[in-house]
């Protein structure tokens, strides 16, 4: 049994679709209207179907009020971070600490080469993604005095200025399935975000994965609670919201899974996650924990 | 022409709240354009400028282009904020006059000469003969000139650019009459009526005349659960209707895409996907209300102005303007929703035998059939359509025959609500339609799909003069109507025939040539301009009929964009 403790987190996968940018923004104000606690879009620039996920991003967290926005997650290679952090900071500080980070390091290397992005072996993503990491990490650091210098593998940033200061610390929340991504994300991010679907065994799968975010976590002197863990689900549940919750609260309690986030695009599944699922998760939880 | 005054607003020298603060006096003030400056800000401008235009409703925003080294994608993030905002993110133009504010005074101060700028712009827009400043209020509250910025979502419809000098947008029943009233004012002018702006032959859109754009009488209201009566709005799309209808398990046919508007579609026809079964989309129709050329409002139906009623189900665009329909819907449970790609080394064999499957098929499944230009040697029939009926075997029963007609490259079957069919048709987003140039199609009715005409179709598509060629499936409930009954007379073919292509000249001779298989046209689908085709559109009774009508409701012939029926030709009485 695995419980990292954390308050539990709800939220949606909405398809950024380009063709239905009215019906996007519906999702995203539902899920906010609806009282759940995130809202994510993927982001595959390459695709020429879906929207651009950081504009987005700014014009939901525009439109909504309370809800939590990611992207789910960012394509790095398409994002330099120094101007991601500049940027991500800005939505945060503007939609008043709503924003938190979800970070992968790519995956369709012709998609993101057809857009002006380096190719990158597998490995050497990895490193890019931990070194754009320090590179967010540095610009979000205020208190530090002077500019922003890095001169490393992948990125240089020359005196750049920090800040704007996020209005709240944003969770770097990382998509990871591969051992060197897990160690990443154990030995650096806030968060892993893996989508349900991608893992070899589904469920089984979890505690492997998870004892190898733990253990980079504390060889790299951190605890395993450091790191949020979160889940995404391409659809919705079962049909009875009871038997939903049983598995989602299943997942936090025997895996330390604490955010579950929906696909679908489908109003009635938000409702319902808000409504009925997310409740009944969190009784079982407190219950038991 | 004049430049556009913008308000300046400098990051890093207002706060986060100033800057909302400010962006929304603006707007509230009736200015249309703010400029985000401060590029060493360290506020990231393009997701200030997002944001801001997230949390307005009309004002534009401008400032430098999103901070990507990749130009692919800078231009994606541009497209992106114009689809979510309906084109109020914009690159600031350096021609634009920039007047720099940091308090609601400054904004206030700025007021005025901004407000003078936009008029003398707007000014400078306008096209002659027309009387702008004669304008209603009721209707100049949300009417659009070229100078606005809501013009380029206003100009244009789905298949066709234009440029009108003036578009009207009615909120009710009263101001469409006041915008007929304006209309009468300016008759030398071009006067086109859209309610979702899909027509291919209407004409929602012209350069340099009106446009009654009636999309705001959008309606859906259920009035009679017993008898299934429901009121409909004009401007209402199909999709919408068919969301509305499915809460009550019922539906009303209506063409093959849920993005078209009610007015234009009910006051010509409807042939769609439920036709065969329960009829045309005016076959369901009841009543109507409409406001016609002398500017009064009448209610037509069988028993009130049974003439009128007779001649908008078919020809209504000749006769006034419609602001509410009611229709009487049918039950319709889930259906079988097929899109099936059939591929056939031989195009005219291909065709003939999906004129005998599609016609010879039972009452409740309707499918259509879209081909292109063949290949060298085989031909890709796209097939799609609908079966009426819950029960996944007969829907596979109805299908099969189909699926046999060639190769079976791709299909997708599933049971679906109607409503959910009509929804895969996108949303049109408040930056409008898009479309540019005139369509170029021809529409026919083949009263049989025979072995010559499958040939020559075969033979036109070789030539690449068409490159999009739809059957649609009619007969069933159809032909149970009489051709006097309504004015839409051609009842009994087989199948109405489109096709579309870009060479006027080239498919007008092409097509002319297969005359000998047709009998007559819908009006809906037809773009060609000579007057000839209007004795296609309308057989010879049926067209003695309206003339007369014509005479009566619009005798000095405001409404004559489209197949106009001239109230001074023909025999007088």
């Amino acid at each position: 049994m695995t419980d990292y403790g954390h308050d539990l987190l709800f939220g949606t996968f909405v398809t950024p679709s380009a063709q239905g940018a009215g019906h996007v923004l519906d999702l995203a104000v539902a899920a906010d209207r609806a009282g759940l606690d995130l809202v994510t879009f993927q982001d595959h620039p390459y695709q020429s179907a879906f929207l651009d996920t950081w504009t987005l991003l700014a014009y939901a967290a525009a439109r909504t009020e309370r809800i939590h926005l990611a992207g789910n997650v960012l394509n790095l290679p398409l994002r330099p971070p120094a101007l991601l952090a500049r940027a991500a900071a800005s939505l945060d500080v503007l939609s008043g600490g709503r924003l938190e980070l979800g970070l992968g390091s790519g995956a369709f290397w012709d998609g993101i080469e057809a857009m002006g992005g380096r190719r990158l072996t597998p490995a050497e993503g990895v490193r890019a993604l931990r070194e754009g990491i320090g590179v967010i990490r540095e610009v979000w650091d205020t208190d530090t005095k002077g500019g922003v210098h890095h001169r490393g593998e992948f990125y240089t940033v020359d005196g750049a200025k920090r800040g704007p200061r996020p209005a709240h610390e944003i969770g770097i929340w990382v998509g990871a399935y591969k051992p060197k991504m897990l160690e990443l994300t154990g030995a650096v991010a806030d968060g892993w975000l893996p989508s349900m679907s991608y893992l070899p065994d589904g469920a089984d799968s979890l505690p492997g994965l998870n004892a190898r975010i733990d253990d980079a976590a504390v060889a790299a002197g951190r605890a395993p609670r450091d790191v949020r863990r979160l889940l995404n689900f391409m659809d919705a549940g079962p049909a009875s919201s009871a038997d939903w919750a049983e598995q989602l609260a299943d997942l936090a309690l025997t895996h330390g899974i604490s955010g579950f986030i929906v696909g679908g695009d489908d109003l009635a599944t938000t409702e319902r996650l808000a409504a009925e699922v997310a409740p009944a998760v969190r009784e079982i939880v407190s219950k038991e924990r | 022409m004049t430049n556009e005054v913008a308000i300046e607003l400098t990051l890093g020298e207002l706060s986060l709240d100033e800057l909302t603060a400010l962006t929304r006096h603006a707007e509230a003030t009736d200015l249309d354009l703010v400029v985000l400056t401060g590029e060493d800000a360290l506020l990231d401008p393009w997701t200030t400028a997002v944001w801001l235009a997230g949390r307005t409703e009309r004002i534009r925003i401008a400032t430098g282009r999103p901070g990507s080294p990749l130009p692919a994608v800078a231009a994606k993030a541009l497209a992106s904020a114009e689809a979510l905002s309906g084109g109020r993110v914009l690159v600031a133009d350096p021609a634009f006059v920039r007047l720099p504010a940091r308090s609601t005074d400054d904004v206030d101060g700025h007021a005025p000469a901004v407000h003078a700028a936009r008029r003398e712009r707007r000014l400078a827009h306008r096209r002659p003969g027309i009387a702008y400043d004669d304008l209603p209020a009721s209707l100049a509250a949300t009417a659009v000139e070229p100078g606005d910025p809501a013009y380029r979502g206003a100009s244009s419809t789905y298949l066709r650019g234009g440029s009108p000098g003036l578009v009207l947008r009615p909120r009710s029943a009263t101001e469409v009459a006041h915008a007929v009233a304006f209309a009468r004012g300016h008759r030398d002018l071009p006067l086109g009526v859209r309610s979702g702006g899909h027509g291919v032959s209407g004409r929602s859109t012209n350069d340099g005349g009106l446009v009654v754009d009636v999309g705001a009488l959008d309606e859906v209201e259920v009035i009679d659960e017993e008898h299934h009566l429901v009121r409909i709005g004009p401007g209402a799309r199909w999709k919408d209707v068919a969301a509305v209808l499915d809460g009550h398990g019922w539906a009303i046919g209506s063409g093959d895409y849920g993005g078209v508007g009610v007015g234009g579609l009910a006051t010509a026809g409807g042939i769609g996907f439920l036709s065969r079964k329960h009829g045309l989309t005016i076959d369901q129709l009841r009543a109507v209300e409409l406001v016609l050329a002398d500017g009064s409002r009448v209610r037509a139906s069988r028993e009130e102005r049974p003439d009128l009623f007779w001649a908008v189900r078919g020809a209504g665009a000749n006769l006034g303007i419609v602001t509410a329909f009611e229709f009487e819907a049918s039950e319709v449970d889930l259906v079988g929703w097929a899109q099936l790609v059939v591929v056939v080394s031989d195009l005219a064999d291909g065709l003939r035998r999906f004129g005998e499957v599609a016609s010879g098929a039972p009452r409740d499944t309707t499918v259509f059939l879209v081909t292109g230009r063949p290949q060298r040697d085989q031909a890709v029939l796209q097939l799609y359509g609908m079966v009426e009926s819950a029960d996944p075997e007969v829907v596979i029963e109805r299908l099969t025959p189909f699926a046999e007609i060639g190769a079976l490259a791709r299909q997708q079957v599933v049971l679906a609500r109607y409503a959910d069919v009509m929804a895969i048709a996108a949303d049109v987003g408040p930056e409008g339609h898009r479309g540019y140039g005139e369509p170029v199609t021809r529409s026919a009715y083949a009263p049989r799909l025979t072995p010559e005409l499958a040939a020559d179709t075969a033979a036109l598509l070789d030539t690449g003069l068409v490159h999009f060629f739809q059957l649609r499936t009619m007969g069933g409930a159809i032909a149970d109507v009489p051709a006097d009954a309504t004015a839409f007379a051609h009842r009994t073919p087989d199948f109405q025939v489109t096709a579309m292509g870009a060479d006027r000249t080239g498919l007008d001779a092409a097509w002319d040539a297969l005359a000998p298989h047709f009998d007559g046209l819908y009006l809906s689908f037809e773009t060609d301009p000579r007057p000839e085709r209007l004795h296609d559109a309308f057989p010879p009774p049926t067209l003695a009929r309206l003339r007369e009508i014509k005479r009566r409701y619009d005798p000095e012939n405001l409404f004559r964009d489209n197949f106009n029926i001239d109230p001074q030709e023909g025999p007088h009485d």
